[in-house]
């Protein structure tokens, strides 16, 4: 089918990038969106990321529609009926994204007030990101609206967890590698608002067959809170409220059995004193004079909560409206780990991360879990970071070294790693799909290129070279442990760049801590020259360790 | 005309004499159908007791059925918990104020995005499409069985064709004919014991029996390995959900319906446990109830 029409009038020339990069995490919940230029030296900071309510949300009490963004403005929460055009993380309905989109940052929107998010699609370049596993006819769509309806210059549709092997690495015993360059390797968890998703990464790219979905996210637990609350207080239409009590007050328990004993009020014959350091009471906002809900320790007394819910002794005079909550504090957060609580037939996150790497091949098992990285809004719970790593560390051997780290934004660590290489002109070049190419090539040619299937002849090819180089610097490096057998070793052993080894900044430290050198890969394939450094590189490395 | 067993329970058949026959009483014994006779034809009562109790105790289909509906209950719950809108709200996006263009904008450009944005779809219908897509062709639009259908039928013989060079070098993506050679780069082998482990062997040969069989390092991937992995095609939306946990693992843990400690003693009308006398009287009082009527 030809496509001649609507190709406007200010395409540019086909070599040429605009300028500015818009970066679209087009989360289920957020959006978070910026410019990044590859013109300017340094790669824009988590500042010029701006987080938008994905949403379009009506009150009933202020008869008012907020789209987007308005959302902040808005000052009353109760009752608000949210429509999400986002589904299971995939954009679906595109009338209520068009909406929120054009409400955000398209500049033929008279109403775009006070936003710097303003462009002129044309002129701008897009990164885009999905959740992985999208229906092919869903990417379609992607693509037909991005082109055509709004008319973006050039564009670059990729899975989200796949940008956050640009951000900068989170172990400390990775030295900063130039934007630009992605990180080696990396297990990206993404625990999301609709569900939470495992993916490895080899420089940058996913490795599709280990790539798992855990269909338990940010919208379940809340929806599951909203249940338990509403035993004692309905809320099942205060979707907002709800979910900043989860924020505030729910939290992942180190040890489920035990911090249940302690929130059980006892039987009939052996009653207990409630523990009140768990126990919270919650109160309410009614967003007249209390705008936010706040929570303190839970107050025993009865008379005392009912005095204040009739307003005697409160700080504004007012009733209070006071929630108590007890394990559901953590049973809640607990349904990550335990699926089967709800009577969901998938494994625990812990479960689900080692199906991911039972398909990779045996000998990465050990590189991806020592590169574990967590992003998503419901990482940010307390104590999810040290519950999955005591879970994973009680499910693999003991030798295996284990490192979790969580994004230090985990909401915007995906913008963030876009922005990285949106600030890198040749890698962005190399991504970028044109409207030129997309009329002239079709679409199915289009989303093979975003799938990384380019020509031959890219950087592919030293890579390999790094791997394989790497097999004997980990043997290496596992027998020197043994025979060192100082400290428990910590030699953080991701795999090191043969290349890097050649300039031997390997030393063996006193606390046995390998300091590697970071990955500096060349665009063109060195391919000659790098073999023999390898064998340089090991012996040097020995040559370290003889040294008492 | 009584031909088999029954289903009524109170017949009325009349036999009308063909022949002679002497006189009988008026009455006739017929088979009737109970519970107990016919098992393809007793669903299971929903009265465990009488369940429990009846000749024969349950077939596999009856617990089948009835965990079956069990089930359904729970996917249903899982569903509402996973709904992304609460309830079925319906908000139209209302006319913008300051909107010059008004309703061709909000219509959409082309005729494509037209559709796009007028289409009603949810995410399940459009899952279902691109099952029914797979399970009908058997692959995805784009992957890699696409050129099979690209190639036109070649009236050369195959003894005279010429070996494409061409796809080879392409640097477009478009689906590839011929399987990609391997990248042609000096393979070092993975198992190189003849360079650098030499020195390895004199650092731990005195624990070198025992340590043999942890001490073993998995094997790194080779290149081709990778190359296939990465090139591997996106799994469908199915595909890559997480799998049930194994067998072994312990049954799912019951709570306490009223107040969420573990679950001890299930109600007997509905099912729900609960976990002490005082939460059983409140599940008795406010929340049975609701599930029966």
């Amino acid at each position: 089918m030809a496509r001649q029409k609507s190709l406007s009038t200010t395409t540019l020339p086909q070599n040429e990038l605009a300028p500015r990069t818009l970066i679209l995490d087009n989360g289920a919940h957020t959006i978070k969106a910026g410019f990044s230029s590859h013109l300017t030296s340094t790669p824009a900071s988590t500042t010029a990321c701006h987080v938008i309510p994905n949403c379009i949300a009506r009150s009933t009490r202020d008869r008012r529609t907020y789209i987007g963004p308005d959302l902040t403005t808005c000052a009353d929460f109760g009752d608000l009926a949210y429509r999400r055009p986002v589904e299971k993380g995939y954009v679906v309905n595109w009338e209520g994204e068009k909406a929120i989109w054009e409400r955000s940052f398209l500049a033929n929107n008279a109403n775009n007030d006070g936003s710097e998010l303003g462009c002129d699609p044309a002129e701008t370049n897009l990164i885009l990101t999905e959740a992985p596993n999208a229906p092919i006819s869903l990417q379609r769509n992607a693509d037909e609206m991005v082109f055509e309806e709004f008319g973006f210059g050039a564009y670059y549709r990729t899975i989200a967890p796949a940008l956050n092997a640009y951000a900068l690495s989170l172990f400390p015993s990775t030295p900063t590698s130039p934007s630009g360059v992605p990180l080696e390797c990396m297990l990206l968890i993404d625990a999301g608002h609709s569900h939470t998703t495992i993916t490895p990464l080899y420089h940058g790219r996913a490795l599709h067959p280990a790539i798992r979905r855990l269909e338990i996210g940010g919208k379940t637990l809340t929806n599951r809170l909203k249940e338990l609350i509403s035993r004692t207080f309905d809320v099942h239409r205060e979707d907002h409220l709800v979910e900043e009590i989860k924020e505030d007050v729910c939290y992942v328990s180190p040890s489920f059995t035990q911090d249940l004993e302690r929130t059980w009020k006892g039987g009939r014959y052996d009653g207990r004193e409630v523990d009140s350091s768990v126990v919270v009471d919650y109160v309410l906002p009614d967003y007249e004079h209390i705008k936010r809900g706040f929570y303190r320790p839970h107050d025993t007394d009865a008379m005392n909560l009912r005095n204040r819910a009739l307003g005697i002794g409160t700080e504004t005079g007012r009733r209070e409206h006071v929630v108590t909550l007890g394990n559901e504090r953590f049973t809640v957060p607990e349904l990550l780990f335990t699926p089967s609580d709800i009577g969901m037939r998938q494994a625990g996150l812990c479960g689900t991360v080692l199906q991911s790497l039972d398909a990779l091949p045996e000998g990465l098992r050990q590189a991806y879990l020592a590169n574990i990285v967590v992003v998503g809004g419901t990482s940010l719970l307390p104590g999810f970071i040290e519950r999955l790593e005591s879970e994973l560390r009680a499910a693999v051997d003991e030798d295996t070294v284990i490192r979790v780290a969580r994004a230090e934004d985990p909401v915007k660590n995906v913008w963030v790693g876009g922005a990285r290489l949106a600030s890198d002109e040749v890698v962005l070049r190399s991504v970028m799909v044109t409207r030129q190419e997309w009329a002239e090539n079709g679409e199915v040619w289009v989303r093979r290129r975003f799938a990384g299937k380019k020509g031959r002849g890219t950087h592919r090819v030293e890579a390999y070279l790094t791997l394989v180089g790497s097999s004997m610097c980990i043997i290496a490096l596992h027998k020197a442990s043994k025979a060192i057998n100082t400290t428990p070793a910590r030699i953080p052993p991701r795999l090191i760049p043969a290349t890097e080894l050649a300039f031997s900044r390997c030393q063996v430290q006193g606390s046995s801590y390998l300091a590697p050198g970071g990955p500096t890969h060349t665009p063109s394939p060195s391919r000659g020259t790098a073999a023999s450094p390898v064998h340089c590189g090991s012996v040097s490395l020995f040559g370290g360790i003889a040294l008492p | 005309m009584a031909t088999g067993p029954l289903r009524f329970r109170t017949p009325h058949i009349e036999e009308l004499p063909i022949s002679q026959s002497r006189q009988s009483a008026g009455f006739a014994w017929v088979a009737v159908s109970t519970a107990q006779d016919d098992p393809a034809k007793n669903w299971g009562t929903t009265n465990r007791k009488r369940a429990r109790a009846s000749l024969g105790g349950q077939t596999e289909q009856q617990k089948e059925a009835l965990s079956a509906r069990v089930q359904r209950e729970t996917e249903r719950k899982i569903k509402e918990l996973n709904s992304d809108n609460s309830r079925d709200v319906v908000i139209d996006i209302a006319k913008k104020p300051g909107q010059s263009t008004g309703g061709a904008l909000k219509a959409g450009k082309t005729t494509g995005t037209k559709k796009i944005l007028a289409s009603g779809k949810t995410f399940a219908h459009y899952l279902d499409d691109e099952e029914a897509e797979i399970a009908r062709t058997g692959r995805r639009d784009g992957d890699a069985d696409a050129p099979a259908a690209a190639q036109r039928a070649s009236k050369t013989p195959l003894a005279r064709r010429k070996p494409r060079a061409d796809s080879s070098a392409s640097h477009s993506p478009a689906p590839l004919v011929a399987p990609m050679a391997p990248p042609p780069i000096p393979r070092l082998p993975t198992t190189d014991s003849s360079a650098a482990p030499i020195p390895l062997d004199g650092l731990d040969d005195d624990d070198d029996e025992e340590e043999d069989d942890e001490d073993r390092v998995p094997r790194m991937p080779t290149s081709v390995e990778m190359d296939a992995l990465l090139n591997a095609p996106p799994l469908t939306y199915n595909q890559a959900r997480s799998a049930p946990p194994p067998a072994g693992m312990p049954p799912p843990r019951r709570f306490c319906e009223t107040c969420g400690y573990w679950g001890r003693v299930r109600c007997l009308k509905c099912g729900a446990m609960t976990c002490s006398v005082l939460c059983k009287d409140e599940h008795d009082q406010s929340r049975c109830l609701k599930m029966y009527a």
